[in-house]
């Protein structure tokens, strides 16, 4: 009957949208760490924190009125909720229930009850016993009244500070990198330690006319003297004992440049992987963002006209100095092969990027790049970049959406300029966007006021606009003359005075940036104003 | 016939050359590397091996005398200011079209004397930029201009006698009359600098102005007869 209720509530748990949504939000603000409510939470229990320790330290000399006393309530209900928060956030019971349930019925034995809650009590107990919950439950302990003796364990309410900060988890990972190095050290000191100690009692005890009383002393002496501190509490006065002392602070001294220099070399271990994982978590916040594979001359140009119109892109080369130019102007980046699946995946090839750039200066890297990319995310928008004609048509099959040949583009552009020196500058001014002059495209939107509008009504060089042509896929323009064909759309260049505008077709305008920008407000609005009469 | 010495034969100098128009252009290539030079005799192309740091070679190839162009085409940027340097001394009057990699290269080569500075990987960067940020007009660009279709950006100088002499710009009417659409005018009234055409300033048109049309090639040519026919209305 008993075990019958639990696997009911069991799976009534499973499929409460309520429950979900519930844990989903603690999740959210106690563990989530890409949540922006767990940073608030996290601040919000600092101030709690030193506020707390704020008034143990007031309580020492001073006696707490009724607020501090009520202050101190607060503090602790918080402190509780949060630990059983957590608990529960720890591990799913109902999850477990329903497992050993259906384990049962596929297997026909008997469900046994007292099994599975010992399983679903030993991993509650698994949270209790890990470092921070026990820090927690040790700052909650000493306000129960009659454990006020543990009141010096409210020390332990600093603890706490470093579960919302990163910088312990930080410092425990570079240790425990160094697992090996450390154990190893922690065994040689252990003996070292227990020789001098040892050796100490035996010279300097007071029988012998020494300061030493008893092996703690002994021991204490030993850790001061080994790490170099030295008090001179207790200092030795036989032969014997000043030998002894001799031998252990030079030892300490290898023992203790020993230490720094595993921390030392843990850090620098660490640090890469630490800025790699600031890099991907910065990533991670963005959305639609361009990966740039190649931070040759062309990466570059590129990087520097994103950073123009702040759109977010992240670096990945393999060149070391190239990687150094990136960081030197602050662009996102990563040291790695791009042609790695691993690499571009954790840059975000199928989360938050929109585009691959395949701009190395070798093609077989930009084809293995594309292939890889392609492979991964058939969706994305790949354009490469190509040194050789011959490597065009194998960079569309491996899956690139554009081909860039910067030496043909340069050529073209050589030719054209001796050839046609005025139409060059235009070309250049239309490209690189000088002097303000854009061509632009604008899209006609449903029920604005350019829907099925003549051209001949649309005064153009009254809103100083050149109108160079439409790009539309409407099949009702496709007997209009001068269609060029355009991937799957037509570009039907200078259109005639009643070629008549549809919704979602392109018009292609030249003129400055306020002019274009100005139709295309009034395009909006006229949107909106056209919705809102509806 | 304009004269041009090609000096460096790669794919860069392969594809200007081809966008040349034979009949009207004398080209001549300068490449030392002997397999590169075999590669250019069999495509065609005059080709000769001469050594751009020497003075006399250069001027033994006719700069200096009848060579009106030079392309510095070759792999290194100190070799081709060094090689703008030489030819700029030896003719005031000499069009020098360098490439350049280095954006420090860039104004050495102007220092130098070179008259345009092309930087493939600044633009074909550019173009990639563009491609994401504006993929239709981009691709226009390149149906139109890049020449895989039939458009073309041509420009046009209007000779002593045409008909088009003190019309005004507003006048023209190209899209109606000729199929084209005129991107800009270069009225010498006002110096040689380029003005988009978009309806800011109706420009008055005399002999030496040049408007930059945009427009399938039969009707820029069929336009340009019409202009340069001096005298027959």
């Amino acid at each position: 009957m008993f075990a019958k209720a639990l696997v009911y509530f069991a799976y009534l748990l499973k499929t409460s949208v309520y429950y979900q949504q519930g844990k989903r939000f603690f999740y959210n603000l106690l563990e989530n760490p890409q949540s922006k409510m767990k940073s608030y939470f996290d601040i919000f229990m600092i101030c709690l924190v030193m506020l707390s320790v704020f008034f143990l330290v007031y309580s020492v000399e001073h006696k707490l009125n009724n607020a501090g006393e009520f202050f101190e309530q607060c503090v602790v209900t918080v402190f509780i909720t949060e630990y059983l928060l957590r608990a529960w956030l720890y591990s799913d019971s109902h999850r477990i229930i329903i497992k050993e349930y259906e384990k049962a019925e596929y297997l026909n034995t008997s469900f046994k009850v007292f099994k599975t809650l010992k399983m679903v009590l030993a991993k509650k107990l698994k949270y209790m016993l890990s470092l921070f919950a026990i820090i927690d439950l040790l700052a909650i302990l000493p306000s129960y009244r009659p454990l006020r003796i543990l009141r010096i364990l409210l020390i332990f309410r600093l603890f706490k500070l470093f579960r919302y900060s990163n910088s312990i988890k930080v410092f425990a990972d570079v240790l425990s990198s160094k697992r090996f190095e450390l154990i190893t050290l922690a065994i040689f000191m252990g003996f070292l330690v227990f020789i001098s100690t040892i050796a100490i009692y035996l010279f300097e005890n007071n029988s012998s006319g020494g300061n030493v009383r008893h092996l703690y002393d002994a021991f204490y002496w030993s850790i001061v003297t080994i790490s170099t501190v030295g008090y001179g509490d207790i200092t030795p006065l036989t032969f014997g004992g000043r030998l002894v002392t001799v031998a252990l602070i030079l030892t300490g001294l290898g023992v203790l440049s020993f230490f720094t220099s595993i921390i030392v070399s843990a850090f620098n271990d660490k640090m890469y992987t630490l800025r790699e994982n600031r890099t991907y978590a910065e990533l991670s916040k963005l959305n639609s963002y361009i990966i740039i594979c190649g931070f040759g001359r062309v990466g570059q140009e590129i990087a520097r006209q994103f950073e123009k119109d702040q759109q977010a892109f992240i670096i990945i080369d393999n060149d070391e100095n190239s990687i150094y130019l990136a960081k030197e102007k602050h662009y996102l980046c990563i040291e790695d092969d791009a042609s790695k699946n691993a690499v571009l995946i954790s840059a975000g090839i199928n989360s938050g990027a929109s585009a691959v750039l395949c701009t190395t200066g070798n093609d077989v890297s930009n084809v293995y790049i594309t292939l890889t990319s392609r492979f991964l995310n058939p969706d994305i928008t790949i354009i490469a970049r190509s040194n050789r004609d011959d490597n065009v048509r194998k960079l569309y099959q491996a899956g690139a959406n554009n081909v860039i040949q910067p030496f043909q583009i340069a050529g073209l552009l050589a030719a054209e300029y001796i050839g046609q020196p005025v139409a060059f500058e235009a070309i250049l001014g239309i490209l690189q966007g000088e002097k303000k002059i854009l061509m632009e495209t604008l899209v006609i939107s449903a029920h604005s006021f350019l829907e099925k509008q003549q051209i001949a009504d649309i005064n153009f060089s009254n809103r100083k606009l050149t109108l160079v042509g439409v790009i539309s896929a409407n099949k009702t323009h496709q007997k209009r003359r001068n269609r060029y064909k355009v991937k799957d759309q037509h570009f039907y260049f200078n259109p005639e005075n009643h070629f008549e505008l549809q919704a979602e077709d392109m018009i292609v305008v030249l003129g400055r940036k306020d002019s274009i920008e100005h139709l295309q407000d009034q395009i909006e609005k006229s949107k909106l104003s056209s919705r809102k009469r509806r | 016939m304009k004269k041009i010495v090609v000096f460096g034969y790669n794919s860069l100098s392969y594809e200007a050359i081809s966008r040349l128009d034979k009949h009207s252009h004398d080209i001549l290539i300068i490449e030392t590397d002997l397999a590169l030079k075999k590669l250019a005799e069999d495509r065609g192309f005059k080709t000769a091996a001469i050594d751009f740091r020497s003075d006399s070679d250069l001027k033994s190839i006719g700069i200096g005398r009848d060579v009106e162009i030079i392309f510095c085409f070759l792999p290194e940027d100190p070799t081709n200011v060094f090689l703008t340097l030489s030819a700029r001394a030896i003719d005031q009057q000499l069009n020098i079209i360098a490439i350049v990699g280095t954006q420090q290269s860039a104004e050495k080569l102007i220092a130098a004397g070179a008259n345009k500075i092309i930087d493939p990987y600044q633009i074909c960067g550019q173009k990639i930029h563009e491609l994401i940020k504006k993929p239709d007009i981009t691709s226009i660009i390149d149906h139109t201009v890049f020449g895989r279709d039939d458009l073309h950006i041509a420009e046009i100088i209007i000779p002593e006698g045409s008909y088009l002499e003190n019309t005004y710009s507003s006048e023209l009417s190209l899209s109606e009359q000729h199929n084209l659409v005129l991107i800009g005018i270069v009225d010498k009234e006002l110096g040689d600098d380029l003005h988009f055409s978009i309806g800011e300033k109706d420009h008055k048109l005399d002999a030496g102005d040049i408007i930059v049309v945009l427009g399938p090639s039969r009707e820029i040519k069929a336009f340009k007869q019409e202009v340069t026919n001096v005298r027959s209305n």
